[in-house]
Parts: structure tokens; sequence; C-alpha cells
């Protein structure tokens, strides 16, 4: 009995030391992050575990092996398919040597950081009210969690890729669905809806991350007996929008959590709801310490827009140099055109510059039709933009569109049909982008580029000074930071409509970032006819590709 | 006053055992705004049957009413000279009742009741204003036959049914926490209440406590003894019985009668090429979404049927506000046509006229759903191909 015994227990010493040896958990991190990884996660050189890398909501890396002078030998080091039926706004998250992507129709999947090999998928089939399109996943406590275009909210075991827990999130699935990456905070899961365009409220939620469990909500369109209620005539409030659906900025110090709302409804009729309509088209600061968030204080960009002009850039906090002082900043861009730099603490009003083509801007879109711009798609979109402490510059895309506006007589609310008392403009004139670089110093332009198709990729600016950034025509460019020079890019043959991400995995330092079939709001005419890339003719993208990018 | 408050107190212990669902407050609200208007009524019957003299008397009850009716949070509200009711006022509840994102069947009985209301305050406001007293007692007169249309009747249920017709006869008449069954059956159970589309078609309680705990403000059109239970049948029994019956008819009939749209084969054979030019992109070479969200098949018709879309929704959506990077840019000929073609995709058959290219009122009586005996030639998708 002997002989047989030692064996056993030799090989099984030898294969538990093999594991040991070969487990990630040999490595000195944390198997999964932990609270002050969230709070220091824009000071993580290896991961990316937040929406916008860390609670600031600035895409921003210090210090890369990624310079100006070696930027133009970056190569393509891997890519991954994933499902190609829409476009893909995925903002990866890192951690550990494991990227988690999502689909726009809410597939999940975890890549291998370093090659893009595949550890696991999650299949999802959900009912599309409007537009497919998801901008990724949040990670805590093991899980991953995805809310999605049918209204649920989704946690997965991280490790295995299977469902753990699935609720019904969203208030009336029959108007309302989920493009917003949740955003982990203490114990919570903070997620905004879109229905915006559809005949709802907009509200916030936070959900307990371990059951899915609502634990409040705060309604962007205050309720009778409310301040603010007045600014509504009548019933209006009552399908009134504002919608929070980008993403939002966390000050974990003060607790305090910064979100915009979007614009009123019905979108192109305001007579049927005088009044400044708020907290539509506002940036909104929460106390959110408590049970429910508080208003601490609220800074309206557009009052009664008529022109579905709403803040769709997420915010982000930065401390700036102004008049050659550090001051606590809140940026925000609206599609209307407008950039505006907040005082974090107050709100007022610090800098407003109008980065897109502005006309028309106090015009009523009429029965016949009225010229205004930008367009509906038009201004700063929902991946918004980037400061660099280096070169104390704000980088932000933008697209330069005008339309047709066009009102109707009333507003009917038909179930899952948009609600606007109008329709979304036809284009007026060319549709192009542009790339800003925006000196906090001066609230003036330090440089900007004029190109052919919409920007809407954001930015990640990395020091010692790029800036990189993609276009609906599928172009990945890396800037030079202080100059706006052209330093490197890469043709994807796809839209670019994601934000870029910058991660360390295996020792060496990636950019990555996603390409696919443009977004119903950027399904560019000319990509019908075919628009000219290196590769050749551009055609409807088939394929939907996670590449990454890093030094030879 | 004091035995509806009991009765309904009862109602509520006794049907308190296993909620169905949590209701809101509106129940609780529309009594509370029937217990102020009734005190209203008693300040003014209280003033006119008794034997004042001197104008002081008949101020302080014209101004009583009148707080009872509107509430400490109006302008009309004179703190001095007392409050009958609740504080809220009749106008108070019924604006909490009518502050809503959804209306229901109630809802034009409460805001009929509301016009009343206000009218009862116009009338009592000008009382405060009278030198002459058969001025004054006419004035109170008027806002007497104005709250007699709040109160209303309970063998109604539309406006003139006011807040006892709404009460009586509608799931207004539900108390908060009591069990709800369908009013198309008898109940296996009581207490409960048979509610069928918003109507409430009768109260079923246990016989033991019946005589007990009638609401007051039920109105009962027929009382059937079942077995150890009391069942009150309301006014609205009748019509609630009707409905039942119209539901299982149209589950019979169901998928005989053909939708009347129309377009024509070369529309829809036109209506490829503009759909793969300018829609495909985003909704897919199988209709399914890409982008944007299915268009044809079952489900995209399933979905249509349960937002009960009409062919002008269909319409307005692709005429107005595609295709969505450049709305509303194609000929009213290539909208015709993709309509067409989007029609065809989701069997139905083709008619006798073309789709038109102007709006046309007739497209919002055609409800869209699943096309009774179509043959898709896609059965997992549920649509039909186009040639």
């Amino acid at each position: 009995m002997w002989p047989w015994g030692s064996a056993i227990f030799s090989l099984a010493v030898l294969v538990a030391a093999i594991c040991t040896a070969g487990s990630p958990r040999a490595n000195a991190q944390a198997e999964w992050p932990g609270a002050d990884a969230y709070r220091n996660a824009d000071k993580d050189a290896a991961n990316w575990i937040l929406p916008a890398r860390g609670y600031s909501g600035n895409r921003y890396v210090s210090e890369t092996e990624i310079t100006p002078e070696n930027v133009g030998t970056l190569k393509k080091a891997w890519s991954a398919n994933v499902d190609a039926r829409g476009p893909l706004e995925t903002a990866p998250i890192v951690w550990n040597g494991t990227m988690y992507v999502t689909s726009s129709h809410n597939d999940v999947y975890a890549l291998d950081a370093a090659t893009g090999a595949m550890k696991w998928h999650f299949p999802y089939k959900p009912h599309v009210i409007a537009f497919s399109a998801n901008r990724g996943v949040a990670l805590a406590n093991g899980k991953v969690y995805e809310a999605t275009l049918d209204g649920h909210l989704i946690a997965l075991d991280a490790t295995t890729g299977k469902p753990v827990w699935n609720v019904v999130a969203a208030r009336d699935t029959t108007n309302t669905f989920y493009t917003m990456q949740p955003v982990p905070y203490k114990n919570m899961l903070l997620l905004g809806a879109s229905n915006g365009d559809w005949g709802g409220i907009g509200y916030i939620s936070a959900f307990d991350a371990s059951t899915g469990k609502r634990l409040w909500d705060w309604n962007t369109i205050p309720g009778p007996g409310e301040p603010g209620h007045d600014s509504w005539s009548g019933d209006s409030w009552k399908r009134g929008g504002g919608a929070i659906w980008s993403g939002v900025a966390i000050d974990p110090a003060t607790d305090t959590l910064y979100v915009d709302a979007g614009n009123p409804q019905p979108d192109f009729l305001g007579t049927v709801r005088k009044g400044a309509n708020l907290y539509t088209n506002s940036m909104v600061a929460l106390d959110i310490s408590g049970a429910k968030p508080k208003v601490k204080w609220y800074r309206q960009f557009i009052p009664h827009d008529t022109h579905d002009w709403d803040p769709a850039m997420p915010p982000v906090l930065f401390t700036g140099t102004v008049n050659g002082s550090p001051r606590n900043l809140v940026a925000s861009g609206d599609k209307g055109g407008n950039f505006w730099v907040l005082d974090a603490g107050t709100g007022a009003v610090v800098y407003h510059l109008a980065v897109s083509t502005q006309k028309g801007q106090n015009t009523q879109p009429s029965r016949k039709g009225t010229i205004a711009c930008p367009n509906t798609n038009g201004g700063v979109e929902f991946n918004g933009g980037s400061y660099m402490p280096e070169t104390n510059a704000f980088y932000v895309p933008s697209v330069d569109q005008c339309g047709i506006w066009k009102s109707q007589g009333t507003a009917t609310y038909v179930t899952g049909q948009f609600y606007l008392g109008g329709a979304f403009p036809p284009l007026y004139g060319p549709s192009t982008g542009y790339v800003n670089a925006i000196d906090i110093g001066t609230g003036k332009f330090m440089w900007r580029k004029h190109l052919a198709f919409p920007q809407i990729g954001g930015a990640l600016s990395m020091s010692p000074g790029i800036v990189f950034t993609g276009g609906v025509d599928g172009d990945f460019t890396a800037y030079d930071a202080k100059s706006g020079n052209v330093l490197w890019h890469y043709k994807t043959g796809m839209t670019i409509q994601a934000p870029p991400h910058s991660y360390v995995a295996g020792g060496k330092r990636y950019v990555v970032v996603a390409a696919g079939p443009a977004g119903v709001n950027f399904a560019d005419p000319r990509f019908s006819k075919g628009a000219p890339t290196l590769e050749g003719r551009y055609s409807h993208p088939t394929s939907a590709v996670i590449t990454a990018f890093a030094l030879p | 006053m004091r035995t509806l408050a009991l009765c309904f107190a009862a109602v509520i212990a006794l049907s308190g055992a296993s909620p169905a669902r949590p209701a809101s407050d509106d129940h609780a609200g529309a009594l509370a705004a029937l217990a102020d208007v009734r005190a209203a009524v008693a300040e003014i019957v209280r003033i006119e049957d008794g034997y004042a003299v001197g104008h002081g008397a008949y101020l302080r009850a014209a101004h009583r009413a009148m707080n009872a009716l509107v509430g400490r949070r109006d302008d009309g509200y004179a703190a001095s000279f007392g409050d009958p009711g609740d504080g809220v006022g009749t106008l108070g509840h019924l604006d909490r009742m009518l502050d809503k994102t959804s209306s229901a069947r109630w809802t034009p009985a409460v805001q009929g009741a509301k016009a009343n209301v206000l009218a009862a305050a116009e009338s009592l406001q000008s009382a405060l204003h009278e030198k002459q007293m058969e001025d004054y007692q006419a004035d109170l007169t008027r806002a007497l036959a104005s709250l007699a249309l709040v109160v209303g009747r309970s063998s109604e249920s539309g406006v003139l049914g006011g807040l006892s017709g709404a009460l009586a006869n509608t799931s207004l008449g539900v108390p908060r926490g009591a069990v709800s069954a369908s009013g198309c059956a008898p109940p296996s159970r009581a207490p409960a209440y048979g509610v069928v589309a918003e109507r409430l078609a009768y109260v079923a309680l246990p016989r033991s406590t019946a005589s007990a705990a009638i609401p007051d403000e039920l109105g009962i059109s027929r009382v059937v003894v079942q077995g150890d239970d009391v069942v009150l049948y309301t006014h609205a029994a009748r019509e609630a019985a009707a409905l039942c019956r119209g539901r299982s008819h149209m589950q019979r009939t169901r998928g005989v009668a053909a939708p009347a749209v129309s377009y024509t084969a070369p529309q829809a054979h036109a209506g490829v090429t503009v759909y793969r030019r300018y829609c495909l992109q985003c909704h897919g070479a199988d209709l399914q979404g890409s982008a944007g969200p299915a268009v044809a098949g079952t489900e995209f018709l399933t979905n249509a049927k349960r937002n009960k879309w009409t062919l002008n929704d269909l319409r307005t959506t692709v005429f107005e506000n595609m295709p969505f990077s450049n709305p509303g840019s194609l000929s009213p000929k290539q909208y015709a046509d993709v309509m067409g073609f989007l029609l065809a995709s989701n069997c139905y058959p083709p008619g006798g006229k073309p789709f038109p290219q102007t709006p046309s009122p007739s497209l919002a009586k055609v409800k869209l759903g699943p096309v009774p005996g179509a043959k898709p030639s896609n059965a997992a998708l549920g649509t039909c191909a186009v040639k």
C-alpha cells in the first residue's frame, strides 16, 4: 500500500505546484479591483477599470512609452471580430490581462488583452426599440455588468461569462432602453436610461451591485411640488424627456455626481411645453452621499431647446490652469456645437466656445422648415473629449452639419415611437468634422483640424504629447498634442464611434479602439456610394472589430 | 360622513388579506375629495336652513365652504374663518389624482368634477361680494347645484357620474391593497373586486359581514347570493359583461377579417431598390435590423401589435424620420414604394390601390399586426420575399 499512496501524494503536490505557478493568482495583483483601485483608477498604468478611465471621466494616461517621436511606428498587434449587427460603441474595460467588450446587440466578450484570444462569449438577443448600441460593461466584485437594449441589467460571472442574475431595470420597457455603461461606485451601479426621444422622463438609477435591487431613481424632470416644476407649462412635464444616456463623472471626495440631462420633448415643438424646461439640456451636480440624491447646483446650457441639442458629452472633471492659477473645472459639450467649461464647485461658466458652425440658434422649427446648425447629430457627441495637463489643453472632436427643421401643430404619443412634434432634420449642405484643441489658459483654440467626415470617437490624450481619435470614415489618428500635426494614422475600413483606450498587458503598452458598421446617426450618404479608403472603396462594413496597436 | 368612512375602513380591513398589487392612493384621494365636498355642502345648507341675522355669519359660511373646496394652498383660502374640510381641499385631492403621466377610465369623471368644483368656487366667490340677501342666496344655490354634480350619482360612470359614479363603476372604487379579480367570471372567493378594462363590475363580500360593510358609494344594480358570499353587481356590470362577451367573440373571429391595407405589386418591386440603397445598411438584408430595429416579420409585427401601432404611425416614421442620417430626403414616390416593399415583406397581400404618396387619414384606422392566414416564405423570421 505504501508505494501507491506515496506516488499519488507526490503527483498531487506536483500538479498543485504547476497550477499555482501557471495561475494568474500567482501575480501580485489582487484578483478583482478593490475600493482603492476604483478611486485611483486614473493613476493605474496597467488597467482601465472605469468607463472613462477614472471617476473624473478624463481619458488621459500619463507617462507612457509611446511618444510623438516613436508613435509613427505603431503597428496592429491583434484584432478580434465580434458580432457585427450594428455599430461598436464599446469602451473596453481591462483588468489583469483580460479585456471586456460588448457588441451593439449586447453580446459580451472577454478577450486576452495581449493576444485578442476569446476567453468567453455571452450572446444576447434583445428586442431593439430604435437604435442598437452599447457603450460597454462595468466590472466589480468578480462580476461583469451590462445594461441592455430591452431594459435589463445583467450580472455575469467575470471568470466564466455565466449569468449570475438578470433584472428588468427600466421603468417602462416600451419606450426605454439602455446604451450607457454602468458605473460602479461604492456598493452601487449608477445607470441612466435612454428614452429621451420616445416620450419618457429621464432618470438615473442606483442599483445594489450584489443583488440588482433598485436603491434610488433621480428624475431629471421635477414633479409637482419640486423646485423647477414651474418651468413646464401644464402637463407637458409628464413626457418631458431629459434622458441621462451618455456618461457621468464623480468626485469621490465629496460624493458629487455630475450628470448631463438630455433634450426636452416633444423635441421640435416648443409651444406645447412653454418655459425653460428644467433640468433638460443641463449639467446637474448631485450629492449622492445620502439615501436620495440632492441637487447641489445645475447649469442649463440651452433653456427651452427645440432642436434636440442635448449635452451628449459626458462631464470631465479636471484641474486646469486659468489665468495662471489652478482651478477645479468640469467640461461638457452639446450637440448645439457649444463647448462648456464650468467651475466644478459652483457651476459658473468659465469658458464657452463654439466648436461647430452655428446658425439659427434662436429660430424655431416651423411647418415649412427652418435652417439651423448644427444638425441634430452635430456638435459634440457622446464620447466627449480629454484634458491633458502637459499642454493645459482640452481635446474634443465635433461634427459640422446643418439641417432643415420642421415642426407640426401637435405632438401625439404613440408607444414605442418617436415623440417629436416634428421630424428629424434632413441634412442641409456638407457633413464634416473637426478635431479641436482648446487652451484652458485662455478659452481659445490652440489648434483645430477640419476633416471631411464627422468626428465622434472621443479623445484619448497620452503624455508626453499624443492625442488619439477616430472618425466615422474609420480613420484612427494620432495627433501631436501641441501642434495638431498628424503623427500616425490607420484606416480601419469601418466606422469608428467608440473611444480609444490604453493599457498594459504582458509588459507591453497597447492602444485599443473598436470599429464596425455605421450607427443610424452616422450612416453617411457617401458610404452607400463608396467613400475612398486606402484599401479601395468604402461600402457597408459587415464586420465589427476590436483592434489593439503596440510599438514593435 | 362618519358612516361612510367607517364602511370603507371595514372593507379595507376585510380585503387586506392578499393584495394583488399595490394600488395608488387615488381611491383614498377620491374619498377625501368627496368628504371635503360634503363638508362644504353642510356649511351652505346649515346657513340656508338657519335663522342667522347679519352679514357676518353668511360671509363666514361662504368662506368656510370655499376653504373646504380649494384647500390651504390656494389663494382663495381664508384661514381665519376655519376649515370644515381636511385642509388639502377637494381641488388639492383632485389635482393629485389628475397629475399623472397616464390617464385612467375615471379621469374624465374626475376632470368633470374638478370643473364643477371650480364653478362652485366661482359662485362662492361672487357670494362674498353680494350686497342683497337674494343675490347671496342665488349664488349659494348655484354653488350647491355645481357641487351636486361633483358628488354625482352612482348609476352613471361618465362626467355625469361625478366622483360617486367613478367610485361606484370604475377601478377607482377598489381600495388600496384590495383583491382584484377578473370581472368576466363570478368571484371564486370573497372579499374581491371584479374589474374588466377598468370597469368595476361587482364587489363580493362574505355574507357574514356584508350588511356591515357595504360601501356608501357603491351603486348596486343587482344582488346575488352565492354560497357564503354576497355579490353586489354595479351599474357598470352590464357594460362589463358586454365587454367580456366581445372579447371572447373577438378571440373566436380573429384571423378572419382581412386588413384594409393597399399597395401594388409594382410598388413593392420598385421599393426593393429603395430599401437596398437607403435602408438596408441599418435594417439589414433580412429586415431584422442591425444598427436600427427590425422592420418586418414576427418580431416587428408582434411588437407593433403590442404597442398598438397603426399603418399611419409606420408611415410617419418612414416618410418623416427616415433614413435617419438624412430624414425626409427621399421623394414621395420613393417613400411610397418602400412602404409597399415593407408591407409586402410583412406578408400583407397587395390591393387594388397604390400606397398613397400623401398623408391619408384612413391609414390611422389600420392596426398593424401579424397578418391572418399569411404564409411567410421565411417561416423562422415570419417575412415574405418580395420580387
